[in-house]
């Protein structure tokens, strides 16, 4: 069924990369006392970077081919973990986990309206 | 492993901050400890690395969530400070010359270490709780109908 809807598949793959955006802000939290710990952080790799920069338009199943690589955790050009900045990254990342999830619902919404032939 | 061992992860964390708070506590506790022949308290400190960088070493694969690494303490070290002499000739422990060795424990840092432990602990217990709130919120998902 996820996999069926574009939409719902590229809400879900952003999903995922949130979560792990999450994950790898509370592992830098987590290690901010860690001896020689380098911070991480998640980037998209140069092929996504390219067709972002290349594609002003995209319809849902080109966002859908774009989204299929998966976003890389490397160490951070800055290594010291600062924790304030980290905490408002984390935020940030929980507000947007939050509307992906509203979207997702709503497109569930839609569905469900379909199958029930328009009935509420 | 996904958000939820991430849970963990946050877990951890707080470990070290709470193993921090207890060597913090001793060095204050012990400010005044004294020994024969200057054999004093010496202030501890922990040493944090993180698990996975112990079992992997430096050039370990590549970062993933199934990966992050966790921090770990894994001893708890004596520092090397020169103990504080005060003159104290009435006391059992002073030496000939009546000087007493006082363990080298720096009150300022002490309290200053006491500050980024209860910060490090509630960033912790916070990205412990925004984890534990999106799993609540996405197991919410297509709930009402």
């Amino acid at each position: 069924m996820l996999n069926t809807d574009p939409v719902l598949a590229l809400l879900s793959r952003a999903l995922d990369a949130a979560a792990l955006r999450q994950s790898v802000h509370a592992t830098n939290v987590a290690n901010v006392d860690t001896d020689g710990y380098r911070r991480l952080e998640v980037i998209y790799s140069a092929e996504q970077q390219r067709l972002s920069a290349g594609a002003p338009a995209m319809d849902a199943n080109e966002a859908l081919a774009w989204a299929q690589a998966e976003p890389e955790v490397v160490e951070s050009a800055d290594t010291r973990v600062k924790l304030d900045q980290e905490m408002a990254q984390m935020a940030e990342n929980a507000v947007r986990y939050q509307a992906l999830l509203g979207a997702i619902e709503r497109t569930l919404g839609l569905l469900r309206t379909a199958a029930r032939d328009g009935r509420e | 492993m996904g958000m939820f061992g991430v849970l963990d992860i946050s877990a951890a964390g707080m470990d070290v901050q709470q193993a921090r708070l207890e060597v913090a506590a001793s060095n204050i506790a012990n400010a005044r400890t004294t020994g024969k022949d200057g054999a004093t308290y010496k202030p501890l400190a922990v040493v944090v690395r993180s698990a996975i960088a112990e079992a992997q070493g430096p050039a370990g694969t590549a970062t993933t969530v199934a990966n992050l690494p966790v921090p770990v303490v894994t001893q708890v070290v004596q520092q090397d400070v020169a103990p504080k002499l005060v003159y104290d000739p009435g006391h059992p422990d002073a030496d000939a010359r009546g000087m007493v060795a006082l363990p080298g424990v720096d009150p300022v840092s002490s309290m200053l270490d006491l500050i980024s432990i209860s910060r490090g602990y509630e960033a912790n217990l916070r990205a412990f709780d925004v984890t534990r709130s999106l799993l609540q919120r996405t197991l919410d998902l297509g709930r009402n109908r």
